[in-house]
């Protein structure tokens, strides 16, 4: 891989090979190799039917340290993410091949706890969904399907977990309401409370602030920031400043392949590719 | 100009555009507003034709203005009017026969039947006045017909005389009687009276009392002699072969009776309806009641005082129609409804007593006279102070207060046949009244409370409206219609709901996607199967082999979840490689292999069990045979013994499991599971039969109360089956509810580690729940409604029992199967409309207190 200075790159040809249907490497930039990573994806490839949506996918997220998936729309972002938590298994005509590791240990086996590993891999979806139930019953959903009865202990995670998710001052005079009386960006954070409330150790943001005003992404963004290091994030997001603001790694995919990951300033302001380039400035089309 | 104007002309056709939008938004909204105040007002009328139906059975009964006449008959000993209220004929002092003109007191003609003939000592009539009887100084009776023949002769036939007589008047002329009727036909109404041959008794002892029942000819007295006292005649009419002509042999037979009181003859004796039993009644209104029907042991059953109050004496009796139920009146003015219930504690050698049913309170002078309806359960009563009332004996109401103080004193009153006229003798003249009664025996009362029937032990709801004989009594309970209804809804909801309700979220939360559409739209196929063949299946095929099978099927209803409950925790053994590659059909082909398991399961130790617990049969056993009911208990209380274990060693094995199995295998988890699994069976069953035993032991038998004698055509045949006519509606709008269920909602779940049945339990359903619960309710609605399955797979008969193996009859089915046969007008014809009203005033109950309840499920989801 030969190393060109920011402001001269020549197309690689890469899309071309994409396009072609050839096979490539990612440019995978080396200071990703020195963090210790959390989640280890070899190879991943998947097929929606016939048709394939992820061609060999080989990534690591870096612990403690917030991942950035960028690329235009349709190109697998939330596809890799559900792989993560399994959720592609609830889509039936899904099949997929490669690996996953959390921690090292595989997860795409069929011997695999799905509810456990569910447990361990919280997730934010883009479009806020709380429960139709109560603010204090949103938050603590994930301790009662654990049998969770002690109201003591209940009301402290909740506490904690709204805190953590900025919105304890907003919402803790009525914690009995409902849920879908909040504003979508207090849903979007009770969303992000509820996850947090599990403890996982993966937190996974598909465009968790898509559906926000900007004040409300500032905070979405913020609390990103404060969750790092507690958690290890991947977050998918189509805003180029708040890839470049939020995180520690970005990646690029292009048309289900991934073609550049590294560290996010590297992957702005160095990127060792002329399309990547064009993408995060903007000049890509 | 074509072109010039182009830019207009696009204007003008979107100016069109807008108009035609319009027009047809006006005409939508035109067309929906009709639609919905159609709805409303179609509902409306329907309710209103019901109403119009049904309310003329409230009407309160009518008389006309009297019509009053002198006459100078003295207090008669019987008068006999004919059917048109024009005629009326009276058995004098005198023993002769005169029949007068109702409308003038004027006598029209006079017989003389006992001329040449000793007088009568003893006279009875019965109910209708048509059937006579007359004892002799001689020790003889002798019977005789009394009757109006009335015809209407052709013109040719009119004596020349009579063709001018004018519309009203009553003349006689040739031996009868003859009227213009108000539509300008000629009637002639002629006395028919007929002596029958003298019966010589063998005591030839004077008779002083006497009482005669003709049933087709076979005539049967008691007769009280001067001499032997009472005695029990029967007549047998043997035709001689030779001479064609009848001889009459009598039986007499000497009733029992207490000699030693003093010996003046008792006030009446009476032959009741079957002329299986004889009261003799004093005229201090003691009665003895004699068994006679072994005439030749007649023994006295009771003694019954017919005054109970201090001092009371009796004035007057008669029988009601068919003569069962005797009537008395005191000097209080009280009158009082008798008649025999049946008597469980043996205190009377035939196991019945006479019972005062019905107490009806007149003026506080003494009843006269009382006279009876001859076809139906109405008496008048005439009263000292020369008022006559008429009273429906069941219902206790009286009916009508006619003033007949102003012809002298009062002998008595009489219905007319029809109960179209009544008429009043007094002293010093005869009264009469055109009258409407109406519907007598309908009232809010009588439809909705208990109402103590003839023969019947006590007051009861019963439904009965057709029976075989005249004096039979509609009887027009609605409350075990409703009770038949609801049973019925019950059943059928119990079996039902549960079904339709996990099968909609099976199929919206667990089954593969693929699968969902055939499989919904083969249970909608269910819909349209026809309740006749559900009915059909039920009554002729289902039920001979429930009968057969029960042992198994009471079986089944433990093994077939159990085997599935089973399947379930050997399931968990399975690596878990297999049970994921298995989670598609196969594991709906093992969950459908419990079935049979369970049923086999069921057939194998069903009859093992009837042999343990039931003697040998369950049929036999809820007959009555066989001491044990542990077994009944057991099963009764299996459900609230399931509810406990799961509840209390559910909670305790969390807990359990929270604190030691974090740490355990898969493998050690399921062997735990199913270690539980069996343990809670134990524990269940030993709740349950250990309840029973303590049950049983404290001397408490099902039989009786919870359960009873077996119908094959049983309620849980029928909530089985109707089960099955209301799975397909519950379950497509259940499915639906769920199913709509946002999806997002879903996967917020299950992505936050919640497995399928927790989202199902603790997301989808309560989000669900306004939806689920109307679709319970139209279920609801058309279990209420349905008919066709319940005519055919139950016995149809109205009776109210607890007991799941016993039938009914419910308010439609009602309709369906008599309201063909009413006679249209009649009060039972009014009375099925006041019972579809009653039906839908049901529905319309259930429906809206439904649609409040829906509507506040929906508040609180929408708010939350
Ligand atoms: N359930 C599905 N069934 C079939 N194809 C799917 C399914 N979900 C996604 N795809 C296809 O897979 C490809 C990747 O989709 P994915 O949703 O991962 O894109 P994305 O990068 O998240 O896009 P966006 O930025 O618009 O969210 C797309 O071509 C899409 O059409
Ligand atoms: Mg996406």
């Amino acid at each position: 891989m030969n190393e060109l200075p920011g402001s001269i790159l020549e197309p690689s040809g890469l899309f071309d090979a994409i396009h072609e249907g050839r096979s490539f490497d990612a440019v995978v930039h080396e200071a990703t190799f020195d963090e210790r990573s959390i989640l280890e994806i070899e190879k991943l490839r998947l097929w929606y039917g016939s048709s394939q949506a992820l061609f060999d996918i080989s990534m690591l997220c870096p612990e403690g340290k917030v991942t950035a998936l960028i690329g235009p729309s349709g190109c697998g972002k939330s596809t890799l993410l559900r792989c993560v938590n399994r959720m592609n298994d609830l889509i039936d005509t899904v099949r997929i091949e490669g690996q996953i590791r959390l921690s090292g240990q595989p997860i795409l086996d069929s011997g695999t706890d799905v509810i456990e590993l569910r447990k361990r891999i919280g997730m934010v979806f883009q479009k806020p969904n709380p429960f139709p139930m109560s603010i204090f019953e949103n938050v603590v959903y994930s301790l009662r399907i654990d049998g969770e009865r002690d109201r003591g202990l209940l009301e402290e995670v909740c506490e904690e977990s709204l805190k953590g998710a900025g919105l304890w001052e907003e919402v803790k005079d009525r914690l009995e309401s409902s849920a879908l009386a909040l504003s979508g960006g207090q849903q979007q954070r009770l969303c992000i409370a509820r996850a947090i409330a599990a403890e996982p150790e993966v937190l996974l943001l598909d465009e968790p602030c898509s559906a926000l005003d900007p004040i409300a992404t500032g905070r979405v963004e913020d609390l990103i920031d404060e969750l790092k290091g507690t958690y290890s994030i991947l977050m998918v997001t189509h805003n180029m400043q708040q890839a470049s603001r939020a995180s520690d790694y970005t990646a690029f995919m292009y048309l289900g392949r991934l073609v550049e990951f590294g560290p996010t300033q590297d992957l702005f302001l160095q990127p060792r590719l002329k399309e990547t380039e064009d993408y995060v400035t903007g000049r890509f089309g | 100009m074509r072109r010039s104007g182009n830019g207009t002309g696009r204007r003008k056709r979107r100016l069109e555009t807008t108009k035609r939008v319009r027009l047809a938004e006006r005409l939508a909204t035109g067309l929906i507003t009709a639609g919905g105040f159609g709805a409303v007002i179609a509902i409306t009328l329907i309710c209103a034709f019901l109403l119009a139906v049904a309310l003329p059975l409230f009407r309160r009964a009518q008389a006309s203005e009297p019509n009053e006449a002198p006459v100078a008959e003295r207090a008669p000993r019987r008068v006999f009017p004919d059917e048109y209220g024009v005629l009326v004929a009276v058995l004098g002092q005198d023993w002769n026969l005169r029949v007068l003109a109702v409308e003038s007191g004027q006598v029209l003609e006079e017989i003389e039947p006992f001329a040449g003939l000793s007088r009568p000592t003893a006279f009875s009539a019965s109910v209708d006045g048509r059937s006579l009887a007359f004892g002799f100084e001689d020790g003889s009776v002798r019977t005789a017909r009394i009757g109006f023949e009335s015809s209407f002769p052709i013109a040719d036939e009119v004596p020349a005389e009579l063709v001018d007589v004018a519309g009203g008047r009553v003349v006689e002329f040739g031996n009868a009687i003859w009227q213009r009727t108000p539509e300008g036909k000629l009637r002639r109404e002629a006395l028919d009276f007929e002596l029958g041959e003298p019966l010589q008794l063998d005591s030839a002892s004077p008779v002083q009392r006497l009482s005669h029942l003709d049933d087709d000819g076979d005539q049967t007295f008691v007769v009280w002699t001067r001499d032997a006292g009472p005695l029990f005649v029967q007549a047998e009419s043997t035709m001689n072969l030779f001479t064609g002509e009848s001889e009459t042999s009598l039986e007499e037979r000497v009733l029992p009776y207490d000699r030693e009181s003093d010996s003046a003859p008792p006030a009446q004796v009476l032959l009741t309806g079957t002329g299986r039993e004889v009261l003799i009644v004093h005229g201090d209104g003691r009665a003895e009641r004699i068994d006679a029907r072994d005439p030749a042991n007649a023994t006295v059953a009771e003694v019954v005082d017919l005054t109970p109050e201090e001092g009371e004496r009796l004035t007057s009796t008669t029988f009601l129609v068919g003569r069962s139920t005797l009537i008395t009146g005191s000097d209080r003015g009280v009158i009082r409804a008798w008649f025999d219930a049946p008597r469980e504690d043996g205190a009377t050698p035939d196991g019945k007593a006479l019972v005062e049913a019905h107490t009806m309170r007149g003026p506080n002078t003494p009843v006269v006279h009382l006279a009876a309806s001859p076809r139906s359960r109405l008496i008048v009563a005439t009263f000292g102070d020369g008022t006559v009332q008429a009273y429906h004996v069941t219902s206790e109401s009286r009916l009508l207060e006619l003033d007949a103080t102003d012809i002298g004193s009062p002998f008595g009153a009489r219905i007319l046949p029809k109960e179209d006229h009544v008429l009043a003798f007094g002293s010093a003249g005869l009264k009469s009244w055109e009258v409407d009664f109406r519907s007598p025996e309908a009232s809010f009362s009588s439809f909705f409370r208990p109402v103590w029937y003839e023969t019947y032990p006590g007051p009861q709801h019963v439904w009965q409206s057709e029976g075989a004989s005249d004096a039979f009594e509609t009887k027009l309970g609605f409350v075990p219609l409703v009770y038949g209804t609801i049973k019925a809804t019950f059943y059928s909801m119990l079996f039902g709901t549960p079904l339709a309700l996990l099968a909609a979220l099976f199929t919206s939360e667990f089954l593969d996607r693929r699968l969902r559409a055939p499989i919904k739209s083969s249970i909608e196929m269910m819909a349209s199967l026809p309740s006749v063949v559900l009915g059909f299946l039920a009554g002729l095929v289902i039920a001979p082999f429930a009968q057969t099978a029960l042992p198994a099927i009471l079986a089944a209803i433990v093994t077939v979840p159990l085997a599935l409950l089973l399947g379930a925790h050997l399931w968990q053994f399975l690596p878990t490689e297999r049970r994921s590659a298995w989670s598609g059909w196969q594991r709906v082909v093992a969950m459908a292999a419990a079935l049979p398991v369970g049923v086999l399961a069921a057939a194998w130790v069903g009859p093992g069990l009837e042999r343990l617990f039931f003697a040998g049969s369950i049929e036999l056993w809820l007959g009555g045979k066989g001491a044990h009911s542990i077994g009944a208990w057991g099963l009764l209380l299996l459900p609230v013994s399931v509810l406990l274990v799961t509840l209390v060693g559910g909670r305790g094995y969390a807990a359990f499991l929270a604190r030691r199995g974090e740490s355990w295998t898969r493998g050690r988890t399921a062997r735990v599971d199913l270690l539980k699994l069996g343990v809670g069976l134990v524990a269940t069953l030993g709740v349950a039969f250990g309840v029973g035993g303590l049950l049983e032991v404290s001397g408490f038998d099902p039989r009786g109360s919870l359960l009873d004698t077996y119908d094959p055509h049983n309620a849980l045949l029928v909530g089985f089956v109707m089960g099955f006519a209301i799975i397909p509606i519950i379950y497509t709008l259940a499915e639906d509810a769920l199913s709509s269920v946002p999806e997002h909602l879903r996967l917020a779940s299950l992505g936050a580690g919640a497995t399928p049945w927790q989202t199902a339990v603790r997301v989808v359903l309560p989000t669900a729940t306004s939806g689920l619960f109307s679709a319970v309710m139209i279920g609801l609605g058309r279990a209420v409604g349905e008919t066709m399955i319940v005519l055919m797979a139950t016995g149809n008969t109205p009776i109210m029992e607890i007991n799941p193996f016993s039938g009914f009859r419910t308010l439609s089915a009602n309709i369906a199967v008599e309201l063909p046969e009413a006679v249209q007008g009649s009060t039972h014809y009014r009375a099925l409309f006041l019972a579809a009203l009653v039906l839908f005033a049901m529905t319309f109950v259930l429906n809206t207190c439904a649609e409040t309840v829906r509507i506040r499920f929906r508040k609180r989801s929408s708010r939350l």
